[in-house]
């Protein structure tokens, strides 16, 4: 009797545990003790974005700036935007009553460093058709608590070629802290994204390395998509190493508390869940400490499951060609995967361990009937060579025969004597 | 829960060290100093009572002039916006929203020079001159008696490529001065139903203007092209189609007949069919950004009158980084549902993040919200 009833009270306090996803208000600096630029001096700064001449250095001097229109810098070439600090400089755009972005950047040649960005209304920083792009030392985040109105994007690159992002940190953002989008040479290291929805994020690029990074808690820790319907229709060959994905239980803010997911593809991403690759292509995954994430350390998954449309010219949903090898997973035993999202219920109720238990790697299983007409040959060419397999939780779903009838397999032999020669390329980039 | 990291505790201590605060007061100074010295008088004007703080300035052909009056595109008193002769009114067959502003539009062509008709563009000769007065009348009753003109955007076609320069009115309505910096300013007009609004009117920062005026990151005109233009217009008392009287005045070559070119119909027209109206709308504004050549190509959402691919319409497409943008909605566009409709949630909201277009209105223009509910109810 009372020890049944000890049980029932374990139960109780462990559902009270997991209905509450994890929260954070963390902030990495604290710009209120900073003196506050008089607005002639901040109209110096809007100024000099305009005039700015090609070759030429922005310094913007330490204090806090409050911005009421947005910096833009357009069309120049070789332009160095220095700030005094991340913890000196803070350009915040809490006042912002216009625009798509805080700082926006196009050009060629173009670097950012030391500065703040806070409170932008949409994204935080954005460049887009930037040939050579560079930021360093840029801390990106929202000072307020209300969480799902928050901007979108912290660091947001997008149609660009040759991008390093270094030494940089993004938060509470309600989509990716940082998210490069339909570019082309893309480095993303020793930086850190905490408390967003993604951490980091790289979707329809190609020939990316994502390195030496720490993503935590945020709801999904590194993610490599590609969305249908985009100019940029496609992306291939990233590499994911040497990164701490750690504790990536953050609820899902992307939407109001409450509220079903939208057609944000965020928004469905399940808290918990360590890396996620949705209709990737070609990635390679390896010596990463993947840890704590409360779902799921790495989802390999098919744009098919978002329920969306699947079609689109010159795009395929299905992911192909993975080679996860080398990682360190280790799983917190106290913690249930998510049950607020699709995703998350998915593994908590039907994987292949038990109700309730945290999987290292799961696999939706979803494969091209044009390439073979049974997973067994791993048509997708999923290579998963973990040093520790048998002691992990592997999960493969079968998922086709609708809802009713979802299977889940422990099978990862399928998947183990392959490689997959991922190519990445990011000699380029070293001068930037 | 509010936890700093230490390496910012240490910092904000510092600070406070007497000796660190003065160093970067005196650095700030000097690096202010510099930048003053760097930006040109003209663009650092005052808001208010220009004409007292400028000196008299030259027609010395060496744009952007400080004041509006310098360049002699009117005559007579300003604020009546009286063309000189060298200057032709035009008017597009659709105009984009921008806070129930109205607009008066002038083209200034150099002598002896000519627009040529280039497929679906028209193209301007360098030293061209686009000219467009936004202004709201004191009651939109009345909308030729008491009017205040806000800005005067100029669109200059200089050999290093077309420049945008926005112009803010004085008070006293006898000036306007060049503000790259752009500027706020609070509006108060009697609308259509007799009511008092007020609007709290942004003018953009000179490189705002390029968030619409973009062809594959070239700063460009918006209405110069043969489908927005294409129409017939009041010249005082005659109503010709606008691109024949300006190629009768010989200053555009490339013109037949109207029929031999496309048009766009004027959205406001409700004798036009829906989907024509709906289209025309969404062109000229939206499809700026969101077309190939413009920066919202990153969403495939693409919105020129022409365009018939219901994914690129948005048809059940989802977004891809709308952010707050997406509301509770999965879909840009769901057929028959207006209500479910991405599109309608972000033209339907003034709160920046969500609102589109981006920059350009703070109100929502709800005629314009009516055309595209319409036209969504109906799409199947």
């Amino acid at each position: 009797m009372r020890n049944s009833l000890n049980s029932i009270l374990l139960l109780i306090a462990g559902l009270v545990y997991f209905s509450c996803g994890s929260s954070t208000t963390e902030q990495t600096f604290d710009s209120s003790k900073l003196t506050r630029v008089p607005r002639e001096d901040v109209d110096k700064i809007v100024e000099a974005f305009i005039m700015a001449e090609d070759s030429s250095t922005i310094e913007i001097p330490a204090g806090f700036y409050e911005m009421n229109t947005q910096l833009i810098l357009d069309n120049k070439t070789a332009v160095k935007i220095r700030g005094a600090g991340m913890d000196q400089t803070v350009l915040s755009f809490r006042n912002l009553k216009a625009g798509g972005e805080g700082v926006r950047i196009v050009g060629n040649n173009i670097s950012i460093a030391d500065l703040s960005i806070e409170d932008a209304p949409g994204d935080g920083i954005k460049a887009q058709h930037t040939d050579g792009l560079t930021f360093r030392r840029i801390n990106v985040t929202w000072t307020n608590g209300d969480k799902s109105k928050n901007g979108t994007y912290a660091i947001y690159p997008v149609q660009c070629k040759n991008v390093v992002i270094d030494e940089c940190i993004a938060s509470h953002s309600k989509d990716a802290g940082i998210y490069v989008g339909q570019s082309e040479n893309i480095v993303v290291k020793n930086s850190l994204a905490f408390g967003n929805v993604a951490g980091i994020e790289i979707e329809n690029c190609d020939n990316a390395e994502v390195f030496g990074n720490t993503a935590r808690n945020n709801s999904g820790g590194i993610l490599v998509f590609n969305l249908p319907g985009l100019p940029k229709s496609d992306g291939k060959g990233t590499k994911i190493y040497d990164n701490d994905i750690i504790d990536n239980n953050h609820e899902n803010f992307a939407t109001p508390m409450g509220e079903d997911p939208n057609g944000n593809t965020v928004t469905m991403v399940p808290p918990g869940s360590g890396v996620i690759l949705l209709a990737a292509k070609e990635v390679e995954i390896y010596g990463n400490r993947i840890l704590r994430n409360k779902t799921s350390g790495v989802s390999i998954a098919s744009y098919q499951i978002t329920g969306f449309p699947a079609e689109a010219p010159n795009w395929s949903p299905y992911t192909s060609d993975i080679f996860l090898h080398d990682n360190k997973y280790e799983r917190n035993w106290y913690r249930f995967p998510d049950f607020s999202r699709e995703l998350g219920k998915l593994v908590l109720v039907y994987n292949a361990y038990g109700f309730g238990k945290t999987q290292d790697i799961i696999y939706d299983g979803i494969w091209d009937e044009n390439i073979s007409s049974t997973i067994n040959s791993n048509p997708m060419r999923i290579c998963i060579q973990e040093p520790d397999i048998e002691n992990l939780r592997f999960t493969r779903f079968f998922l086709l025969d609708g809802e009713k009838n979802i299977d889940a397999f422990k099978d990862y032999q399928l998947f183990q004597n392959c490689k997959v020669a991922v190519k990445t390329d990011i000699t380029g980039l070293a001068g930037l | 829960m509010q936890g700093y990291n230490l390496e910012a505790m240490k910092f904000s201590q510092k600070v406070t060290q007497n000796g660190i605060f003065t160093i970067s007061l005196i650095l700030l100074f000097f690096i202010f100093l510099i930048s003053c010295q760097n930006s040109p008088d003209k663009t650092n004007s005052q808001p208010s009572a220009p004409e007292e703080v400028l000196a008299k300035e030259a027609a010395d052909g060496n744009y952007p002039y400080r004041r509006l009056s310098t360049y002699g595109f009117f005559t007579g008193e300003i604020k009546q916006l009286i063309p000189a002769s060298t200057v032709i009114f035009y008017q597009p067959a659709s105009s984009l929203f921008t806070d129930y502003a109205l607009k008066s539009r002038f083209l200034f062509i150099p002598p002896g020079e000519k627009a040529k008709i280039n497929g679906e563009d028209i193209d301007l000769p360098h030293g061209s001159v686009l000219i467009k007065n936004f202004y709201y009348p004191a009651d939109f009753r009345k909308p030729v008696e008491e009017r205040r003109i806000i800005e005067t955007r100029l669109m200059i076609h200089e050999k290093k490529g077309w420049q945008a320069y926005p112009y803010i009115w004085n008070e006293s309505q006898t000036e306007a001065v060049l503000k790259v910096v752009g500027g706020e300013i609070n509006v108060r007009f009697i609308d259509n139903q007799g009511k008092e609004q007020l609007i709290n009117y942004l003018v953009p920062n000179k490189n705002q203007c390029k968030s619409c005026h973009n062809k594959n990151e070239t700063l460009s005109p918006i209405g110069m092209q043969v489908k927005h233009l294409n129409n017939e217009i009041a010249y005082g008392t005659s109503k010709p189609n606008q691109l024949a009287h300006w190629t009768e005045l010989g200053v555009l070559e490339g013109f037949n007949e109207p029929a031999a070119h496309p048009s766009m119909v004027n959205y406001q027209d409700t004798s036009q069919a829906l989907v024509d109206r709906a289209m025309a709308y969404l062109d000229i504004n939206c499809a700026h950004c969101h077309r190939a050549e413009g920066p919202a190509s990153t969403s495939g959402l693409f919105l020129t009158y022409d365009q018939r691919d219901r994914m690129k319409l948005g048809i059940n497409k989802t977004p891809i980084a709308a952010g707050s943008g997406a509301g509770s909605f999965k879909f840009d566009i769901v057929p028959g549902k207006p209500d479910e409709s991405i599109v309608i949630h972000r033209m339907s909201s003034t709160k920046v993040g969500v609102a589109m277009p981006e920059i350009g209105r703070t109100t929502v223009d709800q005629e314009g919200v009516e055309l595209i509910r319409n036209w969504i109810a109906e799409i199947k």
